[in-house]
């Protein structure tokens, strides 16, 4: 295989289409120094390090102490991990968060690649639905605040027209309930997660060769079966990464909670989502840095065992 | 494609056009909206009683936009070349390069991407005070102007070119400088240009960061400066929306402008089959 | 990403700041004794969102200011209203605050207990004075011993009532509800004939209805919270019944201030405790509404409330004489006095309400709102007490909607919340 002596083929996403296996040409002529590769690395890494994971690394050393914003605290040990656990807006969000996950993320891999191979194309038409699919993505969170209020609220036009319907009696608490609140918010949220990885599609579809498409069409595929034996396997790698961003983002949500219930959490604080608990804690002037910090750092840690499994999961079906 | 199945296709990009962009008029409307008009009409009103232009005039005269536009667009310029050249580079090393610690610095990256901003946003602005940058656009685009999501996005981009490209130029001589302008980064215009959207919208909309580093009017970005049409002790839903639907113009046109890039992937590379 | 963050929403209302303060261990830094140094040299004043509609009023302000002492520079900076809190906050952790700092009691009292501001019973006691007492006394912290802002303006405002919707759902106009009793009993009536299309009540209490309801929210001393007492647990078994009935909405039960005022702009919600520049935006915005609106005075069982702003001085400014001097030019009858005439609030000036602006009526619905609003002023208190954090008033409203909607026992709830509250106090 390869002259290196560190083998390196474990990267983040686990299946590949055909790649760059640049060993056998000789490491040496790869490139011409050693640290050539740091070259192309050192903007970006001295950015990230410098403003994300140095400060985060505060974070944790915080989130040893009982610091708030204004006075430095002092070492706790795993006090406020305990006080987490005993927590219960902490269980509320953390169960809030999960659920997110779990029923968001599969829709973002899925819909907006059905969007984007049915807006693909260089058509002048197709050109301007794809800026209207955006909208959503770019529109100021007062508006879209507003209008999904304004639908979704016990008087509002999604209820009048169940009314209607007859299928309902009562209104649907659609902004209120418990699990409704929840729900209405994952669907604010697919609403903009559409345009916004339809646009990371577009780009892939951009990167599957043509011939391919031909070739199925010559075999009598209709394009649904082109869709699923072409497209789907086409962007296999960019769907794995648009799963990482969109669990990252679905575990965080923030917005979509936020404006739903008016800046509240819902009633009873029942809605409240991590980055929320995290935002009351640990933000404005009475913040309690230190349990924030904490909090921080367990979503992280969560995070990263969700990303974990995603990986094992990945590999494992790629693998067969 | 029969003709069913394209009138079918139609049907369903109209849907989500209905879908995703209808909620877009219902701001439009608002924005033309006059004082005889009642905003809080049962039901909703979608077509203007006393439709009118003033509201964006007044805005226009109360805010200095040419300003704000002048400002955000220099902040919005450094992001995004910064995270063009930054993760282009960066991503390019991580999928193409092979040397030591590189499974370690891509772990970086990803557990850059997890790390709760709301975290460190107090810690990143004593960073930029500290650097005597507060107060500066230079400042504001800093922290961001290379995001660990775009180096992961363009890794992948370079990931999926295939071997024989790169190969063939390798055959011919190309040390890695070449390889990586004339034979990679031709194939990945098309992630740039996500890259480049994506950038460009977070840094025009961002309103907390910003917030935080300026202190001087003269260097409010436009959120910032749109802002103050809400008013001290009531504030004009009109005006909001006409503010919000100029400060929206320019990613739309950004969008429209670079969306054609996305179909540039394989026929700049050259390779068929 | 795709998920923007949109940074709080800020109520409309400047005076009911959402700027929490929670003690965070420790004493107020009391070391300094009294303002010494010259008045000169350049000083920052930092306004929340004042500029948009008197920008000329604050400019002849620092002219005025600088003309009259020769040697001083006065920057004026004024804030958007969105993310305040942020902005503050970042500049307190970093050292920066501004000079003169526009500032409600909460953010006051966590930032004097930190230190940073200056406690002015030790340094200038004498200009107690010059304010109205009450107005004085909502930036005196006894728990951190020592007073730490000059008193700015007040507001207030009476109720507001949507005489459409009572007419619609059986609830007579003449007389308006003007005890609690009264209003929960039409809220009652108004939830058997209407149901949940338009309720009397849009928002849970805050805390300072609860002072409104007579409920003692504080000892004397400032060291623990008190609104679990029997009469609280009247005033949330009220809206409980309330909601029981259908007398309010499951959605009103996760309402803000803007979430009410929607409401009511909307015709859904039959009162309002407004202010007074409730009807300019009534008329702004819902010219329908605005035409059925009675107006009456705030429903109190004891004194009517009100809310404040105040200017702090920096205790680390470099200098402080000059901020000091400003920050009492600022917040002087004259200047106050005519602050007042251009925004609908109210001076806290010693005998400015005396003026005749705030006496003689003209005829007008603005004057003799203005009249109204002027006289609760003069008997008017601040309930909300500075040491009830943001936190602690996110949250009592959510213990009070858990025991709204019958999921936790009335007591249990306030106990509760009583005890969050008592737990970001300072601690000794």
């Amino acid at each position: 295989m390869t002259a290196t002596p560190v083998r390196r083929d474990t990267t983040a996403t686990g299946t590949m289409p055909p790649r760059a296996r640049p060993g056998r040409g000789g490491i040496g002529r790869t490139h011409d120094r050693w640290w050539t590769p740091w070259l192309f690395l050192v903007p970006a890494l001295a950015i990230v390090v410098v403003f994300i994971l140095f400060p985060f690394a505060n974070t944790l050393a915080l989130s040893a102490t009982d610091a708030t914003l204004l006075k430095p605290g002092q070492f706790v040990g795993a006090d406020n991990f305990v006080r987490l656990w005993h927590d219960d807006r902490f269980r509320t969000a953390m169960t809030n968060s999960l659920l997110y996950v779990v029923c968001v993320v599969p829709v973002m891999v899925a819909a907006p690649l059905v969007l984007a191979a049915l807006a693909n194309g260089t058509t002048r038409i197709l050109g301007f639905l794809r800026t209207a699919y955006y909208l959503p993505v770019v529109m100021s969170s007062v508006i879209v605040g507003l209008i999904w209020t304004n639908l979704l609220d016990s008087r509002g036009l999604v209820n009048q027209v169940l009314d209607w319907l007859g299928v309902i009696s009562e209104p649907v608490p659609f902004l209120s309930g418990r699990w409704l609140t929840l729900l209405s918010a994952m669907v604010v949220t697919i609403w903009t997660g559409l345009g916004y990885y339809m646009v990371i599609y577009l780009a892939a579809l951009a990167n599957i060769d043509p011939a391919l498409y031909d070739a199925a069409s010559v075999d009598g595929a209709g394009p649904i079966r082109q869709f699923l034996h072409v497209t789907v396997p086409g962007v296999r790698t960019t769907s794995a990464l648009i799963g990482l961003f969109s669990s990252v983002s679905a575990f965080r949500v923030f917005g979509e909670v936020y404006i739903l219930t008016g800046g509240t959490g819902g009633v009873g604080g029942q809605n409240i989502t991590i980055t929320m608990l995290i935002q009351q804690e640990g933000t404005g002037l009475q913040a309690e840095t230190g349990y924030a910090g904490a909090i921080s750092v367990v979503m992280f840690v969560v995070l990263g065992l969700l990303l974990a499994g995603q990986l094992w999961f990945q590999r494992r079906g790629g693998s067969r | 494609m029969s003709r069913t199945q394209k009138t079918l296709r139609y049907l369903v990009l109209l849907a989500f056009f209905l879908l995703l962009a209808g909620p877009l008029l219902w701001q439009l409307s608002l924005s033309f909206k006059g004082a005889g008009d009642d905003l809080y009409a049962q039901p909703p009103q979608v077509i203007p009683a006393d439709p009118t232009t003033g509201n964006y005039t007044g805005v226009l005269d109360r805010l200095p936009v040419l300003l704000y536009v002048l400002n955000s667009g220099i902040v919005a310029l450094l992001v995004v070349a910064g995270n063009i050249a930054g993760a282009t580079l960066a991503g390019f090393a991580l999928a193409r390069l092979r040397f030591r610690f590189r499974c370690l610095v891509t772990g970086l990256f990803v557990v850059a991407l997890l790390v709760p901003i709301e975290s460190i946003i107090i810690a990143q602005f004593l960073l930029v005070r500290s650097t005597g940058l507060a107060d500066t656009l230079l400042g504001v685009a800093l922290p961001t102007c290379v995001a660990a999501l775009n180096v992961l996005l363009m890794r992948n981009g370079f990931q999926v070119i295939p071997a024989e490209l790169e190969e063939a130029a390798r055959i011919d001589g190309a040390g890695v400088w070449r390889r990586f302008w004339h034979v990679c980064v031709p194939q990945v215009r098309g992630v740039m240009t996500v890259v480049a959207i994506f950038s460009f919208v977070g840094a025009w909309n961002d309103f907390l960061w910003p917030l935080i580093v300026l202190s001087s009017e003269e260097n409010y970005t436009l959120t910032l400066g749109l802002n103050r049409l809400r008013g001290t002790f009531y504030s004009d839903p009109r005006l909001i929306a006409a503010g919000t639907i100029i400060a929206l113009l320019p990613i739309l046109a950004v969008f429209a402008l670079l969306q054609r890039y996305f179909f540039r992937g394989l026929e700049a590379g050259g390779i068929k089959g | 990403m795709s998920f923007r963050k949109p940074a709080r929403y800020v109520l409309p209302v400047v005076l009911a700041l959402a700027l929490g303060a929670c003690g965070i261990g420790g004493g107020a830094d009391d070391s300094e004794t009294t303002v010494s140094g010259e008045v000169k040299g350049e000083i920052t004043f930092q306004t929340w969102n004042l500029k948009g509609n008197y920008a000329d009023y604050f400019n002849g302000l620092v002219t005025a200011f600088q003309n009259a002492n020769p040697g001083t520079t006065v920057k004026w900076i004024d804030q958007p209203p969105e993310g305040y809190q942020d902005k503050l906050s970042a500049d307190a952790a970093a050292g920066s605050l501004p000079d003169v700092v526009d500032i409600g009691p909460e953010a006051a009292f966590t930032l004097a207990n930190a230190g940073m501001l200056l406690d002015l019973s030790k340094t200038d006691p004498e200009a107690k004075a010059s304010y109205l007492p009450k107005a004085w006394d909502a930036n005196a912290f006894p728990s951190l011993g020592g007073t730490y802002a000059y008193p700015w303006y007040l507001n207030t405002g009476p109720s507001f009532f949507n005489t459409a919707v009572l007419q619609k759902c059986g609830v007579s106009k003449d007389p308006l509800p003007a005890t609690f009793d009264a209003l929960f009993a039409a809220g009652q009536k108004m939830a058997a004939t209407c149901k949940s299309d338009a309720t009397m009540v849009g928002r849970l209490p805050a805390i300072e209805t609860f002072g409104a309801y007579g409920v003692p929210l504080m000892d004397q001393a400032g060291t623990k919270f008190t609104f679990n007492d029997a009469k609280a647990v009247e005033l949330v078994s009220h809206y409980r019944n309330l909601f029981q009935a259908g007398g309010m909405t499951e959605e009103t039960l996760n309402k803000l201030q803007t979430g009410e005022v929607d409401a009511f702009k909307a015709g859904r919600v039959g009162w309002l405790p407004g202010s007074s520049y409730t009807l300019k935006d009534l008329k702004a915005t819902a010219p329908k509404v605005a035409e059925t609106v009675a107006i009456s005075p705030q429903i109190t069982n004891d004194k009517p409330n009100m809310y404040i702003e105040s200017l702090a001085v920096n205790a680390k400014s470099k200098n402080v004489a000059t901020a000091v001097a400003f920050a009492k030019f600022a917040t002087n009858k004259e200047n106050q006095l005519a602050f007042s005439k251009q925004a609908a609030i109210f001076p806290s000036a010693a005998g400015a309400l005396d003026d005749p602006y705030f006496t003689t009526d003209d005829g007008t619905d603005e004057a003799k709102l203005r009249l109204e609003s002027a006289k609760a002023v003069s008997e008017a208190v601040v309930y909300w007490p500075a040491a009830f954090s943001s936190k602690s008033v996110d949250y009592l409203r959510e213990q009070i909607a858990l025991a709204v909607l019958g999921k936790k026992d009335v007591q249990a709830a306030l106990d509760e919340a009583v005890k969050y509250a008592d737990a970001s106090l300072p601690k000794k």
